[in-house]
């Protein structure tokens, strides 16, 4: 039955109303931080097929095409008043994509039958495993992640299973917070069904049961839409991380975007090998919510209207082959999966940016680092506090600076007051600030990401920061933009005794150390020696650019005062224009260094035919060709790749020589 | 107040509410009881200006002179709006060393996760005004470095060359330690002695260094804004002979004195709805728990009342930035009158979010808006009457609205001789689906649900959409008070004078005796503070009364909850009773308690409270009997149907005459409309409560009313 407009638009709403009703819920009854500080949890009405017909628009939008299809089938027989649970990233088919999210799925019935499922999920304050909160980057298999939940009752029949509830309980570090969140779950999922029936109650089931369907088509309609801004074209574009911290080897995330009339895909294949450490994701190969996170993004950007649902991905299609860290295969360690899609997102932006320069911005800091303090405590045990949650500047993009020391784009956190950390913590804050400079330039700069430096008050106090990365493939600049600034991680800044480190899993630190975290900005947009004086001018005196900065990359020239001097900018600005002016994507100098050896040939070869080996000789024998090239890169020695790579031809030999040696011949 | 008008025995008070196009006027007077009301044409540039222009014209209706007015109690948005407009004063602000990104930073989200071109917040204060001192101490407030010297000195020569017009001084852990940061504002007003300088500690000594320096910071900005408003304001009365003390409503619902209020200003950012739901809790005692809708021109906003104390909240927001001072919890759902229809490119109709505003305003108002709002639909389908808009003041264009809703009729789908009507009523349907899933949202954030509340509604539109939006959201009972469109002037009269008293300081509820002893010392220093500045209030106020609350909390959990603490626990309390206080509250909002954890009070709270003598609400006339009459009638499209519907004119009801639905009751400024399957009579205060009627099966009767088809 086709809905008038009218009654589709009223019940697209209430739906939408209902998921975030769910979501208020959820959140009040909540224990875990996650929740409460960096809203990861997820609620959703999911129709009969497992696809998500309506979702919160107050949460995050990563999980809109969330699949619950195969955790549904896993537990057949499903009867009024049953629950499912599961954490399993394997089992649920990537409706988990990693053990501390814990999902639950509930079937709502009307007349006998189910006419629905409510969804959602909490990011748990510990699943159990080898490290407290469950997530190490250096573990290699799912095992050491914490306790797998294969889809299996929760509740039957309206009643709590406690058998399952005291396995969960007792294989975790925080039973008290689990028990109580996993209630909470349940609460919200009530909260749900109740609306579903006061919606059809006042609409009745045969309107019900139209609108779950034809929302999703009403909203595929308005997404393509949107997607046809998009020019038709084929658009190829990478981006690395760092290493994966258990080799020092960069991981590269290669995407093609191909569009046609409103119609996208994306390819992964050329992405590098799945990694031994927890870098994974677990896409099964789908077009995994994730992969989609920035298309989403894009699609809400220019339409605030399109309803959250399934619907909005029916043109977006993904070939995503097997053997890549795209798609993690059963056991790897999956717990780190988030960085891996951040930085495969920030390599869509820059498809979308070749596609349509005018709509994108240049890509955010990319890092999100939860520093972490452990102090010893008086009774020799450890006192773990997050002291503040490290992010970025934004990116720029046409007309627009990037946003200065906030980053929504993965996360979006709350930061702690420094008053509440240090009434809890042995340690003073003693810079949390804007970092001068770190903003890529550009007509529109990208923003500058944050200083935060901590004085150690206590000996044997242990450092954590997870998630580092960008400290060598910066965020990049575009159409003349430059990079922003590497993330860095200094000791004792300033003083005799000063050392830098590269990525750190952990640190031990002694009293009246200092440790300086220094976040990178977002990338700039277009040629700096065009932006305007004024603004220049602005950012200097509010402490965004430096004078030198100013005269060095936009060729503004600040006088004594403060104020522009027109004259002396005038002519640096012309001495630069009459010479080279860049364009399209700025990288910064190590990635160019690594690709002059590295280059995006080879490295498919490489791949593709590592890709034709046994999975367990992939990874060796992809450390030994890059070892053969640079022993610094497995040994995670701190290098600079322009040092390293000085002699361009050289290398590349040694890459020839070793593909030779070590890869087995292909067959004619 | 003046001895002479002490001596002289009871008068006339006077409530005023400066609104965006109108400025509402309530007179009560206290010798015969009666009420009478004005409206004078707002002048957003000086708001003072409708004030002396109403007052004669309030008092001649009245028939007053001025010399028998009281007291006088103002309220204005003139605050939020230069905040949002960023119209304030030059600020410049001390932090310590290295925290100079205090603003930038904030609390480090931004809007929402999913837009690309997002931007922040203008901080209040640019960078280059945040200066640093070296003046440090720790949490336990021993000091780490003191100020060097020339430092003070240093900055205020800064602040002075950038002509910056107040200073603000936030320093690290100052609420509990206030003694570094008050050494470093004296220094500063030393060397900068005509500028004014503020203390966040002393403004709000709350903990979390960016929420209290917001506080410290808007109140700085709004100032001079607020001063030299309360000057020529004072001025103003005084010049038409008025010798009254002049009040000022606060954002939690109470009054302030004219000297409190310009020192300040902050504490009556948002008493504009604030004063609505104070008067709505008066209008509706008895009637349990009740959900207030205020809808006007641009807005609709929610709050609820449980009984006799409105629901307050210390997290809301001023345009972009954190509130945390406690306010009376009002939240926006979306839809109000200007609230633009349009349809999207699938031809989905849809309402709002933009609106009309007052200018252009909807298409009716003949301004030159080409825009379909909600307003055109109410009068396209005949809710109200082109010719009785604003007790006849404005004269509403029909033939505007219908060609406004004509252009996006076909659009959205709607086709032949009635697409206006269909489009119009479709689109107040949209608008009632959209404000009742929020009024949801609304109370969900509450942890409670609507069902078993009633509804009272208010401001200009509020009457007329009452019983659509109590239909929509299944709620039983309608209230609309005496003067809907005057409610906010009617609570400024009825409110007691009211501050907020704030400590941060942590204490477990385990630590028993030296936790317990703190508790009360604190308790009764807060109710010292608030004594004395209550006493200085003015010489109409009754004893004064204080409200003792702490917001605890589970060890290790993120967020607290209010709880109320009785006047016997306040003076002694005890640990037992505080935590099962707790347990209970806990349980009432997340459903569960959880006894063997251990309970953290992370903030103390004393509110003095000092009683304005009440006033009576007037009685209407009961001397009437039977079914009103009818004054006119009219067509109204009501579910695809023409109804033809009586009109009563509410100044001539009696007390229980029934009016029954479909039926419209019509007032000086508003519309009230009785929807079919809604029934009642006006109270004895003149509220027309107004119920759902059930057919047997339960389900609201739709169809018994039905009246004669066009």
């Amino acid at each position: 039955m086709p809905l008038d407009p009218v009654t589709l638009g009223i019940l697209s709403h209430k739906f939408s109303a209902a998921t975030d009703e769910m979501t208020l819920n959820l959140k009040r009854a909540s224990r875990s931080v996650y929740v409460k500080e960096a809203a990861d949890f997820g609620t959703g009405l999911v129709d009969l097929e497992g696809h998500i017909f309506a979702f919160p628009a107050s949460t995050s939008v990563s999980a809109i095409e969330r699949e619950c299809g195969a955790t549904i089938a896993a537990v057949p027989d499903l009867a009024d008043g049953d629950v499912i649970i599961t954490n399993d990233p394997y089992r649920s088919r990537g409706l988990a994509t990693h053990l501390p999210d814990l999902h639950i799925v509930q079937p709502y019935f009307h007349d006998g039958r189910i006419i629905a499922y409510g969804w959602c999920f909490i990011h748990f304050m510990d699943m159990g495993g080898r490290v407290p909160a469950s997530i190490s980057p250096s573990n290699s298999e799912i095992f050491q992640e914490g306790l797998i939940v294969p889809p299996c009752k929760i509740v039957k029949r309206g009643r709590i299973d406690q058998e399952i509830l005291a396995i969960i309980a007792a294989n975790c570090r925080t039973p008290h917070q689990n028990v109580a969140d996993i209630k909470a779950m349940l609460g919200a999922l009530g909260t749900g069904r109740k609306r579903i029936a006061d919606i059809i109650g006042q609409h009745g089931i045969a309107e019900f049961e139209a609108a779950r369907q034809e929302v999703q088509d009403y909203a595929a309609a308005k997404a393509r839409a949107v997607l046809r801004r998009i020019p038709d074209g084929v658009y190829d574009f990478w981006d690395y991380m760092d290493d994966d911290l258990v080799t020092g080897i960069p991981v590269r995330f290669r995407v093609r975007m191909t569009v046609k009339d409103g119609e996208i895909e994306v390819d992964t294949s050329g992405t590098d090998p799945q990694v031994r450490a927890a870098f994974n994701l677990p896409t099964h190969g789908f077009r995994h919510p994730w992969l989609a996170v920035r298309l989403t993004q894009f699609m809400l950007t220019y339409d605030r209207s399109l309803p959250l649902n399934y619907g909005m991905y029916r043109h977006i299609k993904a070939v995503n082959p097997p053997g890549t860290v795209l798609n993690a295969e059963f056991p790897d360690a999956v717990g780190v999966r988030h960085s891996s899609a951040h930085r495969y997102n920030d390599a869509l932006s820059g498809a979308m940016m070749k596609a349509c320069p005018d709509l994108m911005p240049a890509p955010t800091s990319g890092v999100i680092v939860p520093i972490v303090l452990a102090e010893l405590d008086e009774r020799g045990g450890r006192n773990v506090t997050v002291v503040e949650p490290l992010v970025g500047g934004r990116g720029a993009c046409h007309g627009l600076d990037g946003t200065d020391a906030r980053d929504n784009s993965a996360a979006n956190l709350s930061n702690h007051p420094v008053e509440t950390i240090e009434a809890e913590i042995g340690a003073m804050i003693r810079r949390y600030d804007v970092r001068c400079d770190s903003g890529g330039p550009g007509e529109w700069r990208g923003g500058v990401g944050q200083i935060v430096a901590i004085e150690i008050l206590r000996d044997n106090s242990m450092l954590l920061a997870r998630g580092m990365d960008r400290m060598r493939f910066i965020a990049w600049g575009y159409d003349g933009g430059a990079p922003s600034a590497p993330l860095r991680l200094i000791v004792n800044q300033g003083r005799p005794d000063e050392r830098e480190y590269g990525k750190i899993d952990e640190l031990l630190l002694k009293a009246g150390d200092t440790v300086t975290f220094l976040s990178p900005g977002g990338g700039g947009y277009g040629d700096p020696y065009r932006r305007a004086p004024e603004a220049v001018e602005r950012d200097v005196r509010l402490g965004f650019v430096s004078r030198e900065a100013a005269a060095r990359d936009y060729g503004v020239v600040i006088a004594e005062d403060g104020t522009v001097d027109a004259a002396a900018t005038a002519a640096r600005r012309d001495r630069r224009m009459a010479a080279t002016q860049p364009d399209g994507f700025d990288f910064g100098p190590e990635r160019r260094a690594w690709e002059a050896v590295f280059d995006d040939a080879t490295m498919l070869e490489l791949n593709r035919r590592l890709g034709r080996l046994p999975k367990p000789q992939r990874q060796p024998l992809r450390r030994r060709i890059f070892d053969a090239v640079a022993p610094e890169l497995g040994a995670r020695a701190r290098i600079r790749f322009a040092d390293a790579f000085a002699d361009t031809d050289a290398a590349r030999r040694r890459l020839a020589d070793a593909m030779k040696a070590i890869l087995p011949p292909e067959a004619a | 107040m003046s001895a002479s008008a002490a001596s002289r025995g009871p008068g006339c008070r006077i409530g005023i509410d400066v609104g965006g196009t109108f400025t509402d006027f309530v007179l009560a007077d206290l010798r015969t009881g009666a009420l009478t009301r004005y409206k004078e044409a707002s002048v957003p540039s000086d708001p003072s200006l409708s004030v002396k222009r109403g007052l004669p014209a309030l008092l001649a209706r009245a028939g007053a002179k001025p010399e028998d007015v009281e007291l006088i109690v103002h309220g204005t948005t003139l605050l939020v709006n230069a905040i949002i407009q960023r119209r304030g004063a030059k600020v410049g602000l001390v932090v310590c060393e290295g925290h100079r990104g205090l603003l930038e930073i904030g609390r480090g989200r931004l809007a929402n996760t999913y837009d690309l071109k997002i931007t922040k917040e203008e901080p209040l204060v640019p960078r280059n005004l945040i200066l640093e001192t070296k003046a440090r101490i720790r949490a336990d407030g021993s000091i780490v470095t003191r100020p060097e010297p020339g430092e003070i000195a240093a900055i205020a020569a800064r602040f002075r060359a950038e002509g910056v017009e107040s200073v603000t001084v936030v320093l690290l852990h100052a609420y509990a330690h206030p003694a570094m940061e008050r050494e470093v504002a004296a220094e500063l007003r030393r060397h900068m002695p005509d500028i004014p300088v503020s203390e966040s500690a002393q403004i709000w000594p709350e903990r979390r260094e960016f929420e209290r320096s917001l506080v410290a910071i808007m109140n700085a900005y709004v100032q001079p804004i607020m001063d030299s408003y309360l000057t020529r304001l004072t001025e103003r009365v005084a010049s038409l002979g008025i010798s009254a003390p002049i009040y000022i409503t606060a954002s939690n619902g109470g009054t302030l004195s004219v000297d409190t209020t310009r020192d300040r200003p902050i504490e009556t950012i948002l008493s504009g709805p604030a004063s609505g739901v104070v008067a709505a809790m008066r209008a509706a005692a008895g009637h349990g728990r009740i959900i207030t809708v205020d809808m006007g021109g641009t807005s609709a906003d929610v709050a609820v009342t449980l009984g006799t104390e409105p629901e307050y909240t210390t997290l809301t927001h001023v345009g972009d930035f954190p509130l945390v001072l406690p306010v009376v919890n009002v939240s926006a759902i979306g839809a109000g009158g200007g609230s633009i229809v349009w349809v999207d490119p699938q031809g989905v109709l849809k309402v709002g979010p933009r609106s009309a505003g007052a200018d252009p305003g909807p298409a009716c108002y003949g301004r030159g808006g080409q825009d379909a709002t909600i307003t055109d639909c109410y009068l396209a389908v005949g809710l109200i009457d082109p010719d009785q808009f604003l007790g006849g003041r404005m004269r509403l264009d029909r033939a505007a609205a219908e060609a406004a809703l004509a252009r996006i009729a076909g659009r959205a789908g709607f086709t032949g001789p009635d697409a206006v009507l269909r489009v119009a009523e479709a689109a107040l349907r949209v608008a009632t689906a959209l404000m009742s899933t929020e009024l949801y949202k609304s109370l969900a954030q509450r942890g409670m649900d609507p069902q078993g509340f009633s509804l009272m509604a208010f401001g200009g539109a509020g009457p007329t959409h009452s019983t659509l939006l109590a239909a929509e959201a299944r709620l039983e009972t309608v209230i609309i008070p005496a003067a809907p469109a005057t409610f906010c002037a009617m609570g400024a009269i009825l409110a007691d004078v009211k501050r907020d008293y704030v400590r941060s300081e942590h204490l477990e509820l385990a630590h028993g005796p030296a936790a317990l002893a703190r508790l009360k010392t604190i308790f009764a220093e807060l109710a010292q503070q608030g004594h004395c500045w209550i006493t200085r209030e003015g010489d109409l106020l009754g004893k004064p009364e204080f409200v003792a609350s702490c917001d605890m909390r589970y060890a290790g959990q993120a967020f607290d909850l209010s709880v109320a603490v009785p006047e016997a626990l306040r003076l002694a309390p005890d640990a037992t009773e505080l935590a099962e206080l707790f347990h209970k509250a806990h349980e009432r909002t997340y459903g569960f308690r959880d006894p063997d954890s251990a309970i953290e009070i992370t903030t103390e709270r004393v509110r003095v409270v000092g009683r304005i003598p009440p006033i009576a609400l007037p009685a209407v006339r009961r001397d009437l009997a039977g079914p009103p009459v009818a004054a006119a009638s009219r067509r109204v499209y009501h579910e695809g149907r023409m109804l033809d519907v009586p009109v009563f004119d509410r100044a001539t009801l009696g007390a229980a005459q029934p009016v029954v639905g479909p039926a419209i009751v019509e007032q000086d400024d508003c519309t009230s409309w009785v929807a079919p399957g809604w029934a009642g009579a006006l109270d004895e205060i003149g509220n027309l409560v107004l119920r759902a009627e059930h057919d047997g099966a339960g389900t609201t009767k739709r169809d018994a009313h039905e009246v004669a088809l066009a």
